[in-house]
């Protein structure tokens, strides 16, 4: 596994770990709002992790951004599909996120001020009301029986004040009772706990309310949520109306029923009371989660648009690429094969036509070449030809033209192609003939023909073995090739040869008659040498 | 000239911050609120906190208590030893936490410790708040528990805030929040 691969591979993991741990934020965000109470320590460090994972989306957000408008500003191929892409996905992201978010806040914000509605404090302060006058009932209750009771010991002391304290004490099922002296201090007790504990101090406002003439009556909460009533009343004293005043002071439990009732009306509306404060925290605090949690999914979103806009647009951007590769020239252009989809097909057929396409090229390129080898050995051909060659059209512009044909209408044609043949330098007037007669025929509509052509010269006229034939063009441009040859040399050696034959004919009717008479000499030349000596042997002199 | 209009942001900022909250807004808890006396006596090896904080009291408290609101009085002490070329020794650093409601049913104020075990009713505001104000021999620390030399730094300082927030909600609204106030540190130098 090459380096490449890996490196994907471990920025997966890492997007799909900062994925997760993104999810885990929100659930704990989410759950930190149901319940803050547990998770009130966390909920800063919890807020903290999805505020730095929004940076970092940001962040994130803020480079894929630039790289897209950086790809938009140099016309990188494909950027403007993305781009048109991750705006069409931003809008169908953005556009439902801002109304749910909207219409959350919203909710959140009725949501909790339906918390504090006016008729439910009303109705807390009701049942405040009920229990206090349902209490007040007993308290005065209480309170009257306790003055009855205070006048009942203005005569007694010692054993029977304790005895009488213990008989109402059973009789009222009163927690305690203590008579304090003038002095305040506790001269008689009565309780229902073991004497061993201290009599239950007596409250400040006790001497104070008695001092003013006015009976005590109190009504207490334990932190176990009992409720004591504590009654104060003066006694009368029967020996001197100077010597200081002496009272009793008891307490009674109120009954553990409505203890129990008071003090849940007591705790709802304290819990009320303290949950009314954090009313505005509390729609912060859920603001800010609903901000933070849309604001996540928000750049969430986007930069999945970005990415999936990046995914959609690779298959084209590589299409592009490769077609504009392909419109170069560079037909082993291949594409990767990235999805099995429509898009994948789209590549594939790609490939697929860049494979026709190099293989039809290569053809063509073969065929060319064929075609060049087989114009050069025609070029060789034509040039090592003792017969002119000339290709023109019909409006005599001339396309090719071998040596010979220049040498034997005594001009050259080097650098000729292109030109028109009446622009040629004359040359030999036997080359302007021959364009004259050419563009007479030409322009008397001939295309076809075969003919000797006489031309002048000033070494004697020449004459020209000359033909025409249309060239089958599909341009239809009319153009000709003019094949001749010089046969000045042919006919005269045809008419050397015919006055040979005539010499040759004449000779022979000379030397008919002569071969007899040879014969003849030679006979009588044999049969006459016998007689004759060396000398005479020797030939006659004619 | 950005650099310096930077810098003036940022000192703004840092005076805001380390102005006491106290100082800067009053709000609901306006009123003379100080530690006026506050002293450390050893009984039978144990040091003991005396206070008199004056808190104070205003209608709106009164208000806010009889909407149900409970109001936390904290008592923060500080114990610690002046050392040479580095910081302060902590020796104690301790908080007498108290909250104080109003008993709607009974109509009393009630105030309890931070457990919630011992409670006390008032039958006014201004009892309340001398009850909480009055501390009297508060057992802080034994003898022994002394580290180092003589002397220590005693340092005391009370506040109020309203109770009963969670710590995140409290966070959230610490800029905002008037229901928080506390005394400048009082301080005096302990010798046995």
């Amino acid at each position: 596994m090459d380096a490449h691969p890996v490196r994907r591979f471990g920025v997966r993991i890492l997007t799909a770990a900062a994925f997760t741990a993104g999810i885990v934020a929100l659930l704990l965000l989410a759950r930190s709002v149901e319940n803050s109470a547990q998770f009130s320590r966390w909920q800063p460090w919890i807020l903290l992790v999805n505020i730095l994972g929004a940076i970092a989306l940001m962040v994130l957000l803020a480079r894929k951004f630039w790289q897209l408008y950086r790809d938009f500003r140099d016309h990188v191929p494909g950027s403007r599909l993305a781009m048109r892409t991750v705006l069409m996905f931003g809008a169908l992201v953005i556009a439902p996120l801002v109304i749910v978010y909207l219409f959350s806040l919203d909710f959140i914000n009725r949501g909790i001020d339906s918390w504090f509605r006016v008729e439910i404090k009303q109705g807390l302060n009701d049942a405040v009301e009920l229990s206090r006058s349902a209490l007040d009932l007993r308290l005065r209750e209480q309170a009257r029986r306790t003055e009855i009771f205070a006048r009942s010991l203005r005569e007694l002391q010692g054993p029977a004040l304790l005895q009488r304290l213990d008989q109402e004490r059973r009789a009222t099922e009163a927690k305690e009772i203590t008579v304090y002296d003038a002095y305040g201090r506790a001269a008689a007790v009565s309780s229902a706990t073991p004497l061993a504990q201290q009599p239950a101090p007596s409250p400040p406002e006790v001497a104070l309310q008695l001092a003013a003439g006015r009976s005590y009556v109190s009504l207490n909460s334990l932190a176990n949520g009992q409720y004591t009533i504590e009654t104060a009343a003066p006694i009368a004293n029967a020996v001197s109306a100077h010597a200081g005043r002496r009272y009793v002071l008891i307490h009674y439990e109120v009954p553990q029923e409505l203890s129990a009732l008071a003090e849940s009306v007591q705790r709802t509306s304290s819990h009320y009371g303290d949950l009314s404060t954090v009313r505005e925290p509390l729609k912060i605090s859920f603001r800010l989660t609903l901000t933070l949690v849309v604001l996540l999914t928000l750049l969430a979103a986007i930069y999945g648009a970005i990415y999936s806009a990046q995914r959609l647009t690779r298959p084209v951007q590589d299409l592009i690429a490769g077609t504009r590769a392909v419109g170069k020239g560079d037909l082993a252009t291949r594409l990767p094969l990235s999805s099995r989809d429509e898009m994948g097909l789209l590549v594939h057929s790609f490939n697929d036509m860049t494979k026709r396409l190099r293989r039809a090229s290569e053809e063509a390129m073969r065929s060319r070449q064929e075609v060049e080898r087989e114009r050069e050995r025609l070029a060789i051909i034509l040039s090592r030809l003792s017969t002119g060659v000339i290709v023109t059209d019909r409006e005599l512009t001339l396309h090719s033209a071998n040596q010979s044909a220049g040498t034997i209408l005594g001009s050259s044609f080097e650098g000729a192609a292109g030109q028109h043949l009446t622009q040629l330098p004359p040359g030999t007037a036997r080359f302007a003939t021959f364009i004259a007669e050419l563009r007479a025929r030409l322009t008397s509509g001939w295309d076809e023909w075969r003919e000797q052509l006489t031309l002048p010269g000033e070494a004697g006229e020449r004459v020209l073995l000359w033909a025409c034939t249309r060239l089958p063009d599909e341009r239809e441009l009319g153009g000709v090739v003019i094949v001749f040859d010089d046969i000045t040399a042919l006919l005269a050696a045809q008419r050397d040869s015919a006055w040979g034959e005539v010499a040759r004919r004449l000779a022979h009717e000379i030397k008919n008659p002569l071969t007899p008479i040879q014969l003849s000499a030679e006979r009588l030349r044999r049969k006459l040498l016998g007689g004759c000596n060396s000398v005479q042997k020797g030939p006659l002199p004619l | 000239m950005q650099t310096i209009s930077r810098l003036g942001v940022a000192l703004v900022l840092l005076v805001a911050l380390a102005v006491p909250r106290g100082v800067r807004s009053a709000g609901p808890l306006a009123g003379d609120f100080q530690i006026r006396s506050a002293f450390v006596v050893v009984d039978h090896g144990v040091l003991q906190l005396s206070a008199h904080i004056e808190y104070p009291i205003n209608d709106r408290i009164r208000s806010a208590l009889r909407d149900g609101v409970t109001l936390a009085f904290d008592l923060d002490l500080t114990i610690s030893r002046h050392r040479r070329l580095w910081f302060d020794a902590t020796v104690r650093e301790t908080t007498l936490r108290r909250e104080l409601t109003y008993h709607a049913v009974t109509d009393r104020y009630v105030l309890r410790d931070e457990t919630g075990v011992e409670q006390e009713s008032f039958p006014t505001l201004e009892a309340a708040l001398d009850k909480l104000g009055r501390i009297e021999d508060l057992p802080i620390l034994v003898e022994s528990q002394l580290r180092g030399e003589a002397p220590w730094e005693v340092a005391v300082r009370a506040g109020v805030r309203r109770g009963r927030m969670p710590d995140a909600l409290r966070a959230l609204v610490f800029w905002t929040d008037d229901w928080h106030r506390t005394t400048d540190w009082y301080t005096w130098m302990l010798t046995l």
